[in-house]
């Protein structure tokens, strides 16, 4: 009876672990989706490609160039941030005043180019960082407790998540750039007359949504040991989800949205059906949506007539 | 102005008698499979079996002083571009027989148009059951999945000594039919499944179920799905520190399982082993010419389809470039004395157009594939 009773205990505690894995994965993305939509009421389409770009960098770094991992770290995060800013110059700054819907098709165009430009760069096929070149660490154990084993890695992700999470929190609230990011979320003209550069906070912006994502590309590369042109689309659409579920344009709640999203798909897949883990996820947003139209953090905006 | 019309007619007129005494020099054979795309690996062996054959039947003479030219389809093992490649073949005039597909799921996506277009087609590797029943023009050179299935079961009993297996498949029509026709059998031999879970081609987080596998305790997990997911299965349980046993089927036989150090021991059933020392001088000169052109041993898929490659030559052969004629040709190599004698063994097809054909067990050790000392 003790035994059956710790079984499940043990059953449970390992997949909320891996819940939290997946929901601070789903977070980082989310996050970028939310930062940018915040800011210019745009949904960036193009930010799952930033994320699997960000694995293809520091996986071409430790493999053809024989970077050490912790140096390659750091410098995909900058890559990824130019690659974002490039994004907005390129593809979103011309079209700041056109049609919103203009600037959402490019967004997919921009998405479909870059996976296109992975699959010629570097195959169609699935990669994986190879074992030496990663920290040993990584795979051990950090904590076993009974059956539930939670590797460095787990905890290395989580930590990452955390501090980029508490680190954007302070950029926000805390300081010149993030006030003007606030103010340009509320009114871009009136913004742009009180002497704030918009398309250099707005560019800022793209910086930090792209650096959070192309982290998010190098913990799942080798969390889950795979790296392929095309695993920004379902990510991307996963975070988005997320996004929309914690209430798109606020932070807090693209974190909430991701956490509550990979928990729901892991314990979907663990308890309900594995086949359709996919679904639970979606069905567990959807009603979110039905009763919160706005989302979990979201503000409801409420129009004056 | 005239003068132009007139040029511009007679230089039209010329190239449509170039081109069409040029199309009439070669017999077409269509070779459809994923060849980009994850699965890209094993149409790679596709391609280099057809390939290779091509050149042999070419070298010798061709059909009729005719050079046979492979066309490939890709359609990424993917239903709908099979479907599209299929509707492509079929509406061909000059395409009297089809080799492909590979998946399962590609194949009966594209057996309707092949049936419907009464066009010949014979798949080197789709193993599901349901193929050959489903449609008269449909042929191939591969075992099925029932027996596969099966074949496994008494091999992880018998030799194996497993009592306690649980299954992870993938939702689709090769890995759903292999996961019946194993627990039909393992019911049968009083091996116990633990459980099954599911997960589709897109998935790369298989923690949630492997973590129910762990509490399940199995000696060892069955994944009768495909290399690209298996890799990533196998790691994924030596992270949740899971030591069972590992094994699959032909699906798994790729050398991407190779460069994982998780997936040790791990064993599949292959219909066809490079190294076999009892193999056909067929095979043996297959093997040796194969490495002269590629460097490496050919896998299975490219053993199965140089033979299926060759079935449809000596059919065109025999009968000439008539779809129906083709598809009767082949349905009468009904038994033993009318087989066709290939690299694989001797190919005969029963009523439905399926073959009896052995399975072989290999093995990863030390990142090779090593065929396994107990074979069944």
């Amino acid at each position: 009876m003790f035994e059956t009773f710790l079984d499940t205990f043990s059953l449970f505690g390992q997949q909320l672990v891996n819940g939290i894995t997946l929901g601070s994965v789903y977070a980082l993305i989310a996050v970028g989706y939310t930062m940018v939509y915040g800011v210019i009421q745009l949904i960036n389409f193009a930010h799952g490609e930033v994320y699997m770009m960000g694995a293809f960098f520091s996986f071409t770094m430790v493999t053809a160039f024989g970077v050490n991992f912790w140096v390659a770290f750091p410098v995909t995060i900058v890559l990824c941030s130019i690659l974002g800013i490039l994004l907005d110059v390129v593809a979103y700054r011309p079209l700041r005043k056109a049609p919103r819907l203009a600037a959402l098709i490019t967004a997919i165009g921009m998405s479909l180019f870059l996976q296109n430009l992975a699959l010629i760069i570097w195959g169609s096929q699935i990669k994986a960082f190879p074992r030496p070149t990663l920290p040993t660490v990584f795979f051990e154990a950090a904590v076993t407790m009974g059956d539930i084993i939670i590797t460095w890695l787990q905890v290395f992700i989580l930590l990452v998540a955390t501090l980029m999470m508490a680190g954007l929190h302070t950029i926000i609230h805390h300081t010149k750039v993030g006030t003007a990011m606030r103010a340009i979320a509320q009114d871009k003209v009136t913004a742009s007359l009180m002497g704030i550069n918009v398309n250099r906070v707005i560019s800022f912006t793209f910086a930090i949504g792209s650096a959070m994502g192309g982290v998010a590309g190098i913990l799942v590369g080798i969390y889950y040991n795979a790296i392929w042109p095309t695993m920004g689309y379902i990510a991307g659409i996963k975070a988005f989800a997320a996004a929309v579920l914690g209430g798109i344009g606020s932070v807090p709640g693209a974190m909430l949205g991701g956490g509550v999203l990979g928990m729901a798909e892991v314990m979907g897949a663990g308890y309900i059906s594995s086949a359709y883990r996919d679904g639970i996820a979606y069905a567990v947003m959807i009603l979110v949506i039905i009763f919160k139209p706005s989302g979990l953090l979201g503000r409801s905006t409420l129009k004056k007539v | 102005m005239k003068g132009r019309v007139l040029f511009l007619a007679v230089v039209l007129t010329l190239v449509a008698f170039v081109l069409s005494a040029h199309a009439a020099e070669v017999v077409k054979i269509p070779v459809a499979s994923p060849f980009t795309g994850q699965l890209a690996s094993f149409g790679e062996g596709v391609k280099n079996g057809a390939f290779l054959k091509a050149e042999e039947v070419n070298k010798a003479g061709g059909i009729d002083g005719k050079n046979v030219e492979i066309v490939l389809g890709d359609e990424l093992c993917d239903p709908k571009e099979a479907a599209n490649v299929a509707t492509k073949f079929a509406a061909d005039s000059g395409v009297s027989i089809v080799v492909g597909h590979l998946c399962s799921s590609a194949t009966l996506a594209a057996l309707p148009i092949y049936k419907e277009a009464k066009l010949p087609a014979i798949s080197p590797a789709s193993t599901n059951p349901t193929i050959g029943k489903s449609s008269p023009y449909y042929f191939r050179n591969v075992y099925m999945d029932d027996f596969q299935g099966s074949f496994l079961a008494r091999y992880i009993k018998e030799v194996k000594g497993w009592q306690k297996v649980a299954i992870f498949y993938e939702t689709n029509d090769y890995s759903i039919g292999l996961m019946k026709a194993f627990k039909a059998e393992a019911l049968k031999l009083r091996v116990r499944i633990l459980g099954e879970e599911a997960y589709t081609n897109e998935t790369t987080d298989f923690t949630p179920q492997l973590t129910k596998f762990r509490a399940m305790k199995p000696d060892a997990l069955f994944i009768p799905g495909y290399a690209p997911q298996a890799t990533l299965i196998v790691s994924q349980a030596a992270k949740l520190g899971m030591k069972v046993g590992y094994f699959g089927a032909d699906g798994l036989d790729d050398a991407m399982m190779l460069e994982n150090p998780d997936a040790d021991g791990l064993f599949v059933t292959t219909p066809f082993l490079a190294d076999n020392p009892d193999a056909s001088e067929e095979a043996k000169a297959f093997v040796k010419s194969y490495n002269e052109k590629y460097g490496k041993d050919p896998n299975w898929f490219a053993a199965n389809t140089y033979d299926a490659v060759g079935l449809a030559v000596q059919a065109i052969k025999a009968v000439g470039a008539d779809r129906d004629k083709v598809r009767d040709y082949l349905a009468g190599m009904n038994s033993p004395d009318k087989a066709y004698m290939g690299v694989t063994g001797a190919t005969y097809f029963d009523e439905n157009g399926d073959v009896i054909k052995g399975a072989f067990i290999k093995a990863i050790q030390g990142g090779k594939w090593v065929s396994a000392e107990k074979q069944l």
